[in-house]
């Protein structure tokens, strides 16, 4: 047999292997970038900022979330919540357990937008165009003020006009995270001071943020966003003043009908802001998911929220366009969230007339417009006859009948004090419980009343 | 005296070369087996002397020695012989099952089982032919002490947790390590949904010889940082030399449900939803059951009210299934070389409704031997799995959720097959099938060849190169009646590429010095590197429901490709050394660097050692008749834990959208300081074998602590992060494992014999510096099990007014609980109830042989284990919603003075179906795993035809089932979080497992 100097070759082979594959153990990921790149470029800190604005868009919050929370705690008989998803039922029935995940996703979620935020307004320093930066600081605020404004709302009792507040609010975290040394662990902030910094931040938005701005916050999101946080405060004249600042210099109109104000994939003229929903974003429009009938995207079975006949009592003209913006899927649902690709009007011109109106009324003045002329405004819009006069009562059911579905109900239950069914205003199962899991890590909260 | 010295000189000379002459004649011989094949390729040595030959063909030999020097001759899989040489010798091996001398896969060499220091358990080839499952895990089943080995449910591909030796982390992987032939392999659930596919679905399980899992820490830590977790050594068959073997087995079989649930037919549903809205709407609200009311719109226009319309849905979700398997294999070889050939069918058509697996398989192994010192070979092996899927547990299109269904809701429209989609309370599963398709295809290939080399007979150098590519593609299609009729059908299609490959490089040093110092040296390196790439696209809106690929969709609402990476990098070494066959001791040392680790901790250390003392060698009772063995072994170690995300260490951002512009999105809070997860384990254990073993069996007690859990911390939520990778916390997993074999008859006609096996398992949490981690109805907790089942406890119903109790439970300043009860579900605090883990496992295998008949048949038993069927909210909620319900809610209160356990019927009202111990149940259950039976048709006949054997079998997988378990069965248990850690114990509209009977023939040509 052929001699092979089989010794070389081995020793060779073995050389080579026991020295070839030193350090190779550093692999960089390819779908990450480190926290260090990340925040380092004003584009870097800007998408990191789109990034809050789909955060908040989610289904958790501004995506159905918020909103259905508050239509489906605010239910007395409108509605009729036929779904299996044991989450919502639960607000329906005033029964929530701590452990609802759809409580602790509004929770998790809401304080991922701060962080976000937090991390943007604790680099501003990177940007070297002051526009950019102001735009950016502005655009961080106005987010950062409206995650805490919906998280007094839902977790607090409700704030009471003209007094202190020291009921417990939320914890506020202005500091960033992105280090584990940094993380805390907060109590709960009075309410008072989480509305204090809500109105700050949304201040400083205002004045910071330009007129336009794509679909991003301009200063009229913000001069909007305020006037809805100083009308849940009782403050009428901040309201009226504000809700008027938009109307009137926004240039935004109402839209020719009712209709056209809904399921848009570009805003409306009457968007003050809005979330954008495409058909890249599956299954991110939760109040279509669960108020639309499953041929238009809803969930199976039809739908899981449909409409009752009691809602129907608030129409006084059978030709207003709101008393049939219903459609049929085996019941009544909604047509506000029929396209499942649609945007989800957020701060519409319409609330901003509403709030004047209520704001005038109540003050007895008549800044920018009348309210009657303001209530008439809308109720042409839609082809409902004209009133001739105006009491807050029909003002308010004015409101009722124009921003139905929206995510409302809840909060101005509260903030009117009306009882709803036999539960007053203030009752306990009215607040959502601070999560479970945030009880079980932070030591330091104290969970609401009514809830162990 | 005077002696001629010369001639005496002479006739010594004579003498001796005549003597020297008789020493070194020539001595012939055959080998067969017992009954007379002959063997080919046996060895045969002059014991003390590297003197050694080979069987030819015809099983024969000729060694030059001298007469009556004890010869060895052994076999792979018979038992050694030693015989004094003489010419014309005819040796009979007999099959060494049972046998201390045989050969355990030790992970980088081989050791005799008698030698072992080690806890080793192993299954062969024979112990697992009887048993026609799909995949290999499951044919083991009831067969290894401390090893547990659960389906997650009834789906031909779905996952299979092996466990051992209980639970060792709580946030990264609790799988073991997969290694085929010295190659670890990929196992990486790939599936595109949440339920999990097998990653070794795609293996043939009749292409094993042997799997041997090493247990505890001594055998284990040559696999370092993933030991933990158990090592599956999987060693594929291999050619003998001499007459080219053909075997041949086909066979086929039927399958259904291990068990199906009562649920309320049309009249017991009208009755109690009417009873259920009488509660609540009053009886004189007749809109359910009203001309035209709720009731006729599910009916369809069926009348329920005759029973014309009916549904069991149960019986349209579950079905017959069947199973095929085909097989071939070739093996043989001459004295250089052997090989091994297989290729394989296999076909099952699940008992879930649409849900089937057809695998094709081949493989070819091959070993050469170049010359006296260099070996070489080639293991490869090809597959393709082609899967039907049905949707994950928490979807409607499972057909296991169609139990929620009303059954006044016709099936189908009366076209008799478009299924009824119109007046179902939820999505019609049978739509799924009608108007969609969702195909798995599978591609594996295995591949490693090896050299290696001698330089001297004691020092040999091997290099393992091995290769693995899992590549799958799932295609999905929901046509326009689906429920993607709003985007007018739905397409996605998913296709990952994940190829790993290994070097190891080894010398074995192997020296006798003065006859009784055995030393046995291993020192090497390996290399790995892991790979995957995933490409996804998902698209709606297609012109036909014929066109079902993402190229026809109008609109393309997602895509994405990713890539990733990871390595090992390690030395490791290994000492054996024995003393006189008695003093046994072992040390090993494992070296193994990782990617996935921060810089500053990327090496681990993982140390073992063991000592065994062989008492049956000792002079006491080396002769004893009774005793053949006594080894008393203990070890130590230390083994890791590297499951974790590949760049767990990193602060990170990953890409996302809003607004269709770009994103960047904080997915990861750094953690530099993230390090390996130890595991200390202790074993000591007995090795016996008595009455000429024909009574053998091992005792261990094993101690495994794991500490710096990698440990997915939750994280105040203020943070704005959940959740963070830490070393923190620590837990413990202890137990018994007992093994006794017996063989209870045995001579020339019959033989039984009987395995047993048992462990013990106590897993508790000892340190948790963050407090309880709870995930969905389980917790971690210091003191307990982990996943604990955490939950309020249910007291029952009110015989007053039907309302559901729980007990308070709330802590007395005395230490106890407040069991009084309340109907208030807010003020019941949760308490432990119980965990997802049997705490006693037990499996008896007994194996008879008559004449031509063998029979064989396994049972498995678990003790301790509780399944919480989070679906009771909806299934057995005295009708809280619309969903059918099972049988027992009949039962309900309905009147004052009712003593029951089913609360009042309330529709839309919660009464009792908040998560309580209501819907957890214990699964205690013995089962009939395995039974077989097979007729080997007599040589004589056979012969004839030139088959060296015909076997006709009959063989059936879990058959019976002894359980008081109300659900499906024990291992149904919810997909939709298969992978997750913490959430076990889970059923959600889960399917049991198939009982299968199957008939076949095996043919050896």
């Amino acid at each position: 047999m052929k001699k092979y100097n089989y010794r070389i070759i081995i020793t060779t082979a073995i050389a080579i292997s026991f020295i070839g594959c030193d350090d190779n153990l550093t692999i960089n990921p390819e779908q990450d970038i480190t926290t260090e790149i990340a925040i380092s470029s004003p584009s870097n800190l800007q998408k990191i900022l789109n990034n809050a604005y789909g955060d908040a868009r989610s289904s958790a919050l501004y995506g159905g979330g918020i909103a259905l929370a508050s239509e489906l705690i605010a239910n007395d008989g409108d509605l009729y919540w036929d779904g299996t998803y044991v989450q919502p039922n639960q607000y329906d029935e005033k029964a929530i357990l701590t452990d609802n995940s759809y409580v602790q996703s509004i929770w998790l979620r809401a304080y991922k937008i701060s962080n976000q935020t937090n991390i943007v307004l604790d680099n501003l320093a990177v940007f070297t165009d002051t526009d950019d930066k102001n735009k950016a600081k502005g655009e961080a605020q106005f987010l950062r003020g409206l995650v805490y404004f919906d998280l007094g709302r839902l977790f607090s009792k409700p704030y009471v006009a003209g007094a202190v507040n020291s009921q417990l609010g939320v914890p506020i975290i202005l500091e960033p995270v992105l280090n584990p040394a940094k993380i805390t662990f907060p109590s709960r902030n009075t309410l008072e001071e989480v509305y204090n910094q809500v109105i700050l931040d949304l201040k400083d938005a205002y004045t910071l943020l330009p007129e336009s701005n794509s679909v991003y916050a301009t200063k009229y999101s913000a001069a909007a966003l305020l006037a809805r946080v100083y009308l849940q405060k009782g403050d009428y004249i901040n309201a009226r003043a504000m809700a008027n600042m938009a109307i009137t210099t926004s240039g935004a109109a109402l839209t020719g009908t009712f209709a056209k104000a809904f399921n848009n994939s570009e805003n409306s003229t009457e968007d003050l802001f809005a979330w954008q929903v495409s058909s890249q974003d599956v299954s991110s429009n939760d109040n279509n998911v669960f108020w639309a009938g499953e041929d238009f995207g809803g969930r199976s079975g039809n739908p899981d929220i449909s409409i009752e006949d009691q809602h129907f009592d608030i129409y006084d003209d059978t030709n207003d366009e709101r008393n049939n913006f219903f459609y049929e899927a085996d019941n009544i649902c909604t047509t506000k969230w029929k396209n499942q690709y649609g945007n989800i009007p957020f701060l519409r011109l319409a609330e901003m007339i509403l709030i004047r109106a209520e704001a005038n009324f109540r003050s007895g003045t008549t800044v920018g417009r009348s309210p009657l002329d303001d209530i008439n405004a809308l109720r042409n819009r839609s082809g409902a006859a004209a009133l001739n006069s105006v009491d807050l009562a029909t003002i308010l059911m004015e409101r009722k009948r124009e921003l139905a579905f929206e995510g409302f109900a809840l909060f101005d239950a509260k903030r009117l004090q009306q009882n709803i069914g036999s539960l007053p205003f203030n009752a306990d199962n009215l607040v959502l419980p601070i999560p479970l899991r945030e009880m079980d890590v932070n030591k330091n909260l104290v969970q609401n009343p009514g809830y162990n | 005296m005077r002696i001629n010295f010369n001639y005496f000189l002479s006739l010594l000379i004579v003498l001796f070369a005549q003597l020297t002459f008789a020493q070194e004649s020539k001595m012939s011989g055959k080998v067969t087996d017992m009954g007379g094949l002959p063997i080919p390729g046996a060895n045969i040595t002059a014991k003390g002397t590297t003197n050694s030959t080979q069987t030819d063909f015809d099983g024969n030999f000729s060694i030059t020695t001298k007469k009556g020097q004890i010869l060895t001759v052994s076999f792979i899989g018979m038992k050694t012989v030693e015989i004094a040489a003489s010419s014309s010798m005819v040796i009979k091996l007999g099959e060494s099952s049972n046998d201390l001398e045989t050969v355990f896969v030790v992970g980088f060499g081989t050791q005799s089982k008698k030698k072992l220091t080690d806890n080793i358990a192993r299954v062969t080839a024979k112990d697992m032919e009887n048993v026609p499952v799909a995949n290999f895990q499951n044919a083991m089943v009831g067969k290894l002490a401390g090893v547990q080995i659960t389906q997650i449910n009834g789906k031909v591909e779905g996952g299979v947790k092996l466990r051992v030796r209980g639970v060792s982390s709580i946030s990264s992987s609790q799988e073991p390590l997969y290694v085929l032939d010295g190659m670890p392999l990929i196992n990486d659930n790939e599936s595109g949904s949440a339920a999990p596919i097998n990653p070794l679905i795609s293996l043939n399980p009749n292409d094993i010889e042997s799997v041997e899992i090493l247990k505890d820490a001594s055998s284990a830590a040559i696999y370092g940082a993933r030991g933990t977790n158990g090592v599956v050594l999987i060693t594929t068959k291999q050619g003998k030399a001499g007459k080219t073997k053909i075997s041949l087995n086909t066979s086929a079989g039927w399958s259904e449900a291990t068990n199906k649930m009562s649920w309320l037919n049309a009249a017991e549903y009208a009755e109690l939803y009417t009873e259920a809205s009488a509660y609540r709407y009053g009886a004189d609200d007749l809109w359910l059951t009203e001309p035209g009311g709720v009731f006729d719109g599910y009916a369809n226009g069926k009348d329920w009210r005759t029973g014309e319309v009916d549904t069991d849905w149960q019986n349209l979700a579950l079905v017959k299934g069947s199973t095929q398997e085909h097989s071939f294999s070739i093996s043989g070889g001459d004295s250089k070389t052997v090989f091994f050939l297989s290729g394989g069918y296999n076909n099952t058509e699940g008992i879930v409704r649409g849900n089937k697996m057809d695998r094709y398989s081949y493989r070819g192994n091959l070993d050469h031997k170049v010359s006296d010192k260099l070996r070489v070979g080639l293991n490869t092996s090809l597959s393709k799995t082609n899967i039907k899927r049905i949707g994950s547990d928490n979807s409607f299109a499972t057909p296991l959720q169609g139990v929620a269904q009303t059954p006044l809701a016709p099936a189908y429209l009366d076209d008799g097959i478009t299924p009824n989609n119109d007046t179902t309370l939820y999505y019609n599963f049978l739509m799924q099938q009608f108007n969609g398709n969702w195909d798995a295809n599978i591609f594996r290939t295995l591949m490693n060849t090896y050299f290696e080399y001698k330089f001297v007979p004691e020092l040999s150098f091997r290099t393992e190169i091995g290769y693995d590519n899992n590549n799958q593609t799932e295609e999905y299609f929901a046509g326009s009646l689906t429920e993607s009729a709003s985007t007018n059908g739905y397409a996605d299609a998913n296709a990952i590429q994940s190829d790993k490959y290994s070097i190891n490089n080894y010398f074995n040093y192997n020296k006798t010095f003065k006859e009784d110092y055995k030393l046995d040296l291993v020192l090497g390196m390996s290399f790995e590197e892991s790979a995957r790439k995933r490409q996804y696209v998902a698209g709606t809106g297609f012109p036909s429901d014929d066109l079902q690929t993402v190229e026809s969709a109008s609109e393309i609402t997602s895509g994405s490709s990713s890539r990733t990476k990871y390595n090992f990098l390690s030395y490791f070494g290994r000492a054996t050394f024995s003393i006189m066959d008695k003093y046994l001791i072992k040390g090993s040392l494992r070296y193994d660097g990782s990617s996935r680790f921060g810089a500053s901790n990327r090496y681990g250390t993982f140390p073992a050692a063991s000592v065994g003392w062989i008492i049956s060698q000792e002079d006491f009772l080396k002769d004893s008749n009774f005793v053949n063995l006594l080894k008393l072994r203990g070890s130590i170690g230390v083994t890791g834990n590297a499951g974790i995300g590949n760049f767990a260490s990193l602060g990170l951002f990953n890409g996302s959208s809003y607004n269709k512009q770009s994103a960047i999105n904080p997915s990861q809070l750094v953690n530099q300081d993230l390090k390996w997860e130890k595991t200390n384990q202790t074993d000591v254990g007995i090795d016996f074998g008595f009455l000429n073993n024909r009574v053998t069996g091992e005792i261990d007690y094993y101690v495994k602590k794991t500490n710096d859990l990698l440990l997915n911390e939750p994280l105040p939520g203020t943070s704005g992060w959940s959740s963070l990778t830490r070393n923190v916390g620590s837990l413990t997993n202890k137990g018994f494992e007992f093994v006794l074999n017996t063989t209870n008859i045995k001579n020339s006609s019959l033989s039984w014999k009987s395995s047993f096996n048992l462990a013990t398992l106590d897993n508790k949490v000892t340190a948790l510096p963050g407090g309880d981690i709870v995930a969905g109805q389980n917790i971690v907790r210091v003191g307990e099990t982990i996943s604990s089942f955490y939950i309020a406890e249910y007291a029952g119903v009110d015989p007053a007014n039907g309302n559901a109790l729980f007990y308070k439970n709330t802590l007395l300043p005395d230490g106890t609980l407040d069991k009084t009860t309340t109907k208030t579900y807010s003020e019941a605090q949760r308490i432990i109830a119980g965990n997802p883990y049997p705490n006693l496992m037990a499996g008896l295998t007994n194996t008879v042989t008559f004449k031509n008949f063998d029979f064989s048949l396994t049972f498995q038993g678990e003790w301790g284990a509780s399944i919480y069927n989070e679906a009771g909210k909806f299934q057995s909620s005295n009708a809280r919603y619309r969903d059918n319900q099972t049988k027992d809610q009949m039962d309900r209160w309905q009147n004052p003075g009712d003593i029951t356990n089913v609360p009042q019927a309330r529709w839309g009202r919660s009464n009792g179906e908040q998560a309580s111990t209501r819907y957890l149940d214990k699964t205690d259950f013995v089962r009939l795993r395995n039974l077989s039976l097979g007729y080997t048709l007599p040589k004589t006949v056979t012969q004839k035809v030139s088959v060296d054997r015909l076997r006709v079998y009959l063989t059936g997988v879990n058959l019976l089932t002894f359980t008081n378990y109300n659900g499906y069965d024990p291992e149904s248990s919810y997909d939709n979080n298969g992978d997750s850690n913490i959430e076990k114990g889970i059923a959600f509209y889960s399917a049991p497992p198939a009982k299968t009977i199957i008939v076949g023939l095996n043919i050896d040509l």
